[in-house]
């Protein structure tokens, strides 16, 4: 922990930020499961059909992500080895108590649903795969029950649907969980607040649709492959709306300070116009919600007369406008929130470590960790098609055949 | 339950991850906690048994009772022994060991330990003039007064000690301060 | 006997123990119960008031208190000094530290505490930035504020600590328990008053004990005993004879951020509404 340089009055405990890199990053890995399960569940509840095309890969970028949400927590901890302290001894009255429990419930309702999606591809692949090596590989993530009778899809279908009816909720629980932690803390004004644990929902859902956005247009860009437009204007329309009430509620808690003037807003004051100038107003406000606003408002409301390729490159421009926005905001929030102290009367110059454990570049190595997953589950099972174009599938005697699964994944046809 | 039976293994996976966790946590969390509130009880234990590194003045003056007596008459009886001196408990520890070599790396060197005053610092914490301090401490105004006030005796490179007698404050004419103290403990 | 002073902090205390020992509470559940005493029945509090009287009659229940008189304070540093030693504090933290308030006539105040206070305080005290070309102005009143841990009675850094490792014992002191601290810092960001810190020896969270383990060997404070102002009083506000209950019971006592509702044991005597 360095000792910050500081202007002011700072309490003599606070010339160090102790939440720094890693718990920005926690929010921002959290905030794109929800946004990207959200997306998936559209889907797959709410029968939004346009979605379909990246539905799979929205559900396996939740997972994969959700997988590292532990890791800039644990590499944070004074004593990670006592992680498991949290759920082996939890303090009822913490907020944090929560997360071990809602983290765990979470995370087993998003591997089963995965496993559900995928039971019958992962049964074909057994059976078909001209891999030897990975039969015992499909075996295990079938776990050894090679049913795919439609009976047994039936089942898969009714848990299916129970699953994603409590998925949705334990998604919000969770996000909006992350929110609290900050909102509930009375001794720091920039935190507490009612609406924090709705602004990181909303913003969660953001960038969790900007992510998949961005990640499909540029995957079918790297591929070939055409981007299917009426889904792409989908990705947008939810993002822009997310993106709308998101900003609309993040405005209105900055003018609730400013209008109520309390005590602590003359150093609130001081805090967005000086230190968060350029993360707040510039980057949160002008480049990740003036623009993006603008542009995806214009796809929403023209439609069909913006040409396929100005759209995807709005599509891609505006949705990493977006990333940056979420990712601009739990920077306001978390580092924001420490940058004054206590006292009221000082500032801390903090500055972004490079390298170290919760430097910049730590950070950057967390976040590239889902992507790997999502890589290696892409070769393991089909992200995108059919489980007959996959290549584990191809079979070296036999000819290729376009295999239409039924039951309830709208793959199928 | 026909056509379940990978719903009965995934309950049997999370069956034994359950069991698994109760039976860790039951090896892991102390005995001890959760009797009184929601914490290890022998925490408390584990606090209060740390050794006071202040021993109090009323230690030193087992030993050094005529200073003592000298401090406790005079008008200097506020500040205690160990403000100036530093923490006696590594002190006492040597001294008990009977080894006055060695003292010097195990005392003198050690910030945690007794030191030997510097006879000028130890009073500016007090007696320096500050604004906000209250004017009925008996402060030194500046180092300027000082000299016009006492032509002569007081020069700026001087110590408090070279007039003044820190266990009393009392100044004996042409005695310094420090020659006026009773050094050896008993 | 009961002094008025405590027989609330008692029965809160073991209207609360009641409440964790019937359990089932879940956390929000939990978090309703600490913060307010709406729930707590009539027929609770005259239990609870009657258990500690009875405690109290027999000689238990100790209730610790703390006053720091800020009118006699002079800034010296000496229980910065004394308590970096005794607790080993890593420098650049403070368990206690001594804050510089300073008043011109134009009201600005200058808040200023460099290292805590630990090297005393330098003439001519805090300097003031004058814009170029105007005399550096004369302060009118100034005066010294000695901090530490309030020991709040509803404190939220006992409950935001998700494994348990923050408590308070049963005289009303706040500890961490070093052995199963995880070092996740939400205490510190949760303390309204800066008392905590994570110590970068240890790696886990890390404030002011009141010293326990000299008060429960029958000594001070080393704050206490190195004061040479006796601005710091410390003692058993249960009992009605000591020092400290003296000083509660003539004088006007004030607490820190009173808005917070977090209830310190650490009560301040002459304290300007300046001082956060």
């Amino acid at each position: 922990m360095h000792h910050y340089i500081t202007e002011g009055y700072v309490l003599p405990n606070q010339a160090h930020i102790y939440w720094t890199t890693m718990i920005v990053l926690y929010p921002y890995i959290t905030g794109i499961v929800a946004g990207a399960f959200i997306i998936s569940s559209l889907h797959h509840v709410f029968d939004k059909d346009e979605l379909k095309p990246v539905s799979r890969f929205a559900m396996v970028m939740a997972f994969a992500f959700l997988l590292f949400a532990t890791l800039p927590l644990l590499n944070h901890l004074g004593h990670p080895e006592r992680a498991l302290n949290i759920m082996f001894t939890p303090n009822v009255t913490s907020a944090m108590a929560g997360f071990g429990f809602i983290y765990s419930t979470y995370l087993f309702i998003l591997a089963v649903e995965i496993w559900l999606v995928y039971r019958t591809d992962i049964v074909h692949l057994y059976n078909e795969t001209k891999y030897p090596a990975l039969k015992p590989v499909y075996w295990l993530l079938a776990l050894g029950v090679l049913d795919i009778s439609e009976e047994a899809k039936a089942v898969d279908h009714k848990v299916m649907v129970f699953l994603a009816s409590i998925g949705i909720p334990a998604a919000c629980g969770l996000h909006g969980y992350v929110g609290f932690i900050f909102g509930a803390i009375k001794a720091n004004p920039w935190w507490a607040s009612p609406l924090m644990p709705v602004i990181f929902l909303l913003s969660a859902i953001v960038s969790g649709v900007a992510m998949v956005l961005v990640c499909y247009i540029i995957i079918q860009w790297i591929n070939g492959r055409e981007i299917d437009g009426p889904c792409t204007n989908a990705l947008i329309e939810t993002a822009w709306y997310f993106l709308i009430i998101d900003v609309t509620l993040e405005l209105l808690e900055l003018i609730n300070h400013a209008y109520m003037a309390n005590e602590d807003w003359v150093i609130l004051k001081e805090l967005v116009t000086t230190k968060l100038f350029f993360s707040m107003f510039i980057v949160q406000i002008l480049l990740g919600s003036v623009i993006p606003f603008l542009a995806m408002g214009a796809v929403v409301v023209f439609k069909q007369r913006i040409a396929p390729g100005v759209r995807n490159v709005i599509g891609v421009v505006c949705g990493v406008l977006l990333l940056a926005q979420v990712a601009a905001m739990r920077w306001n929030v978390v580092m924001g929130g420490q940058m004054f102290s206590k006292s009221l009367r000082g500032f801390l110059n903090f500055q972004i470590d490079i390298g170290g454990r919760e430097g910049l570049l730590a950070g950057i190595f967390i976040l590239c960790l889902p992507f790997v997953v999502i890589f290696v589950f892409s070769r393991l099972l089909p992200l995108w098609g059919d489980v007959s174009t996959f290549p584990a599938a191809w079979m070296k005697e036999k000819e290729q055949v376009r295999r239409p699964l039924k039951g309830w994944s709208k793959f199928s046809s | 339950m026909r056509h379940a039976g990978h719903f009965v293994r995934l309950l049997a996976l999370v069956a034994i991850t359950v069991v698994g966790f109760l039976f860790v946590r039951s090896l892991v969390v102390p005995k001890d906690y959760g009797i009184k509130g929601h914490y290890r009880l022998s925490a408390i234990d584990d606090e209060a048994k740390r050794e006071p590194r202040h021993i109090g003045s009323a230690a030193c003056a087992e030993c050094h009772d005529e200073i003592a007596a000298m401090w406790k008459a005079g008008k200097h009886h506020t500040p205690q022994c160990e403000n100036c001196h530093g923490p006696g408990l590594m002190h006492t520890k040597v001294v008990a060991e009977d080894s006055t070599k060695g003292y010097a790396d195990k005392i003198l060197k050690n910030k945690n330990a007794i030191k030997r005053p510097t006879g000028i610092q130890e009073c500016k914490w007090c007696h320096l003039k500050t604004f906000e301090r209250p004017s009925t401490l008996k402060s030194i105004a500046s180092v300027e007064r000082h000299i016009t006030d006492h032509k002569g005796t007081y020069t700026p490179n001087s110590k408090c000690v070279d007039c003044h007698n820190p266990h009393t404050t009392v100044v004996t004419p042409g005695k310094s301060g420090l020659a006026s103290l009773t050094t050896a403990a008993k | 006997m009961t002094s008025p002073l405590n027989s609330d902090d008692v029965t809160r205390r073991d209207f609360l123990e009641t409440v964790a020992k019937t359990g089932g509470q879940s956390f929000l559940f939990g978090s309703l119960f600490v913060n307010t005493s709406l729930l707590r029945l009539p027929q609770d509090a005259a239990q609870a008031n009657a258990k500690a009287k009875a405690e109290t009659e027999a000689g238990k229940g100790i209730i610790y208190g703390f006053v720091v008189d800020t009118t006699k304070c002079i800034g010296c540093g000496s229980c910065v000094r004394a308590c970096r030693v005794e607790n080993a504090v890593p420098d650049g933290y403070n368990r206690t530290w001594v804050e510089q308030y300073t008043f011109y006539p134009d009201g600005e105040v200058v808040v200023n505490s460099p290292v805590g206070g630990e090297n005393g305080f330098a003439e001519p005290g805090p300097t003031r930035n004058m814009p170029a070309g105007l005399e550096a102005v004369q302060p009118v009143r100034g005066f010294f504020v000695p901090k530490l841990c309030n020991h709040c009675i509803d404190t939220p850094c006992i409950q935001v600590c998700p494994v348990g490792a923050s408590f308070k014992t049963d005289e009303g002191v706040v500890l961490v328990d070093h052995e199963s601290c995880v070092g996740c810092a939400y205490c510190v960001q949760a303390c309204p008053f800066g008392s905590r810190y994570l110590n970068p020896d240890t790696m886990t969270a890390d404030k002011c004990t009141w010293c326990h383990h000299r008060i429960t060997k029958g000594m001070l404070p080393a704050c206490v005993v190195s004061c040479p102002a006796e601005a710091r009083i410390f003692g058993n506000v249960s009992d009605p004879t000591s020092t400290i209950s003296q000083i509660l019971s003539t004088n006007r006592v004030q607490v820190l951020k009173s808005y917070l509702g977090t209830r310190p044991r650490t009560r301040y005597i002459g304290l300007d509404s300046e001082v956060i």
